[in-house]
């Protein structure tokens, strides 16, 4: 082989540059010196994403059905299959009108708690080990990073990076993210803290974690979580739904109390949200849960 | 093996193509695989995949400037949000390893599947380790555990049909460039002849 030291060379080369990038932008941090690399990526990625997901997004709803089929075997989950089928029949077919009822429950909720937002869809979603997606509205449409971003069922998460016509959103799933939380009537405050991948880090199916500032207050299963609105209101605005507790883990001794949440968000099926581009006059408070306590669904 | 001249005409037309082939597998991972709801919570690495392909069928120079440049891009697409540089770090080294291999692809037809299965498992270890390093909280041994084997598995039930998309988007844009070709005994074009018949 010829060629042996020259491809072993270049093979140096591009480690070494891969290494050094790694390094400048993680001591970079927020304002590394590649962060223009990102805006380049954001810039000529971000119209292509666009397409590609108007594209896919009617064969995207028909796998979404099939794949969620295996797997479920109870009579529950036999009949909730059904109605996911259903309800995928129903989406397929009128997609539109799907959108447009998600649209106008995210007016809703936007109009309960005083948000004024701006519709965006998931374009796309991130690798690795990552939870993030993206969203095709960009700073042209007025959507800054530090956002929040919501559905009209509650919390997504928050805007990380804007492009043109582009935006990256952490979820609060990711294991990165963290936001100030209220139990919705003793007014007790902590913190939720994503577990990686959709719950995979945690060992259970919550992706959510909480944690109660004050272990004496007190807790119950079933009582929801509103976002406690972060100083300045970025990049939490007080008041979004999270989710609701299913299980209080009992660590005798410890400073905190740790329970399991339930998201009121579906993050596998993530479509039309909501970035908050001006937060509320005044704190909503309780004011955008629903109105009658959930039941426990899936459980 | 060294090129010949008449081989240069077509060199050129060879690395635009392996760059949209990338480009492709890299929108269709973030804006389709990665939104699907698959068993597991892991999707199979499109990116990973045309890396190994491309790199099999054209020698560990063009694996690892190909898994370098497939890796920055997807550091740098939206929603990547980690350190620039682990992907092309990662993917640099699994296209050069699997180049190393493109020789004895003539003599075994299970080659890429142990390239894939290997780049899989190895790309996300050092994937994670890089990030472990670096104090990346999501990175966390619990989550490894449980996405390396279902990754693994998922990417090598998805490599045949991503190494025979790229080898047939290979061979169609060489026959286009120079119909003659099909003449030639260049040894490179009789292994993937071969890989076409199986």
């Amino acid at each position: 082989m010829k060629d042996t030291r020259r491809s072993r060379a270049v093979l140096g080369i591009l480690l070494i540059t891969a290494l050094a990038m790694i390094t400048i932008d993680y001591r970079g941090g927020d304002n590394s010196p590649l962060r223009g690399l990102r805006g380049v990526g954001a810039t000529v990625f971000g119209p292509i994403e666009h397409v590609a997901a108007s594209v896919v997004r009617p064969v995207g709803n028909f796998v979404e059905a099939i794949a969620d089929a295996p797997g479920q075997r109870s009579r529950g989950d036999r009949l909730e299959r059904e109605n996911q089928k259903l309800r995928a029949q129903l989406q397929s077919g009128q997609l539109d009108k799907g959108r447009s009822a998600q649209l106008q429950q995210l007016l809703g909720t936007a109009g309960l708690g005083g948000y004024k937002i701006v519709a965006a869809e998931v374009i796309s979603a991130g690798q690795g080990f990552e939870d993030t997606v993206t969203i095709d509205v960009g700073s042209s449409s007025g959507v800054k990073a530090d956002m929040t971003v919501i559905t009209g069922d509650g919390l997504v998460g928050r805007v990380t990076r804007v492009g043109p016509s582009s935006a990256t959103v952490l979820l609060v799933t990711d294991a990165a993210a963290t936001v100030g939380a209220r139990l919705e009537a003793s007014q007790e405050i902590g913190v939720v803290q994503g577990k990686g991948r959709r719950g995979l880090g945690s060992g259970t199916s919550t992706p959510l974690r909480f944690q109660l500032l004050d272990a004496n207050a007190p807790m119950k299963v079933g009582e929801r979580l509103v976002t406690l609105g972060s100083q300045g209101d970025r990049p939490y605005v007080p008041g979004v739904p999270i989710g609701s507790v299913v299980k209080i883990e009992q660590t005798p001794g410890s400073l905190t109390r740790t329970a399991y949440v339930k998201p009121f968000v579906h993050f596998t099926s993530l479509d039309v949200v909501g970035v908050v581009v001006a937060p509320p006059k005044t704190d909503p408070h309780d004011a955008v849960l629903p109105p009658v306590p959930s039941l426990m669904p899936g459980s | 093996m060294s090129l010949l001249t008449t081989e240069n005409t077509t060199q050129s037309g060879r690395n635009v193509l392996a760059a949209l082939v990338t480009v492709g597998a890299l929108i269709l991972q973030v804006a389709v695989f990665n939104r699907l709801p698959l068993p597991g919570q892991v999707t199979p690495d499109l990116v990973l995949l045309t890396v190994v392909a491309l790199a099999l069928l054209n020698g560990e120079m063009v694996g690892a400037v190909t898994g370098f440049c497939a890796g920055l891009a997807a550091d740098i697409i939206p929603p990547a949000d980690h350190t620039i540089g682990r992907y092309a770090l990662v993917y640099c080294l699994i296209g050069y390893a699997s180049g190393l291999l493109s020789d004895s692809m003539d003599r075994s037809s299970t080659v890429p599947f142990v390239a894939v299965a290997a780049g899989a498992l190895f790309g996300t270890l050092l994937y994670a380790a890089v990030g472990m390093l670096l104090g990346d909280p999501r990175a966390t041994g619990a989550v490894i555990a449980r996405i390396v084997p279902v990754q693994v598995l998922y990417d090598v039930l998805a490599s045949p049909f991503v190494i025979w998309v790229v080898m047939r988007l290979t061979r169609r844009a060489e026959r286009a460039k120079s119909p003659r070709r099909r003449d030639l005994a260049v040894p490179g074009y009789r292994s993937r002849a071969r890989e076409r018949a199986l």
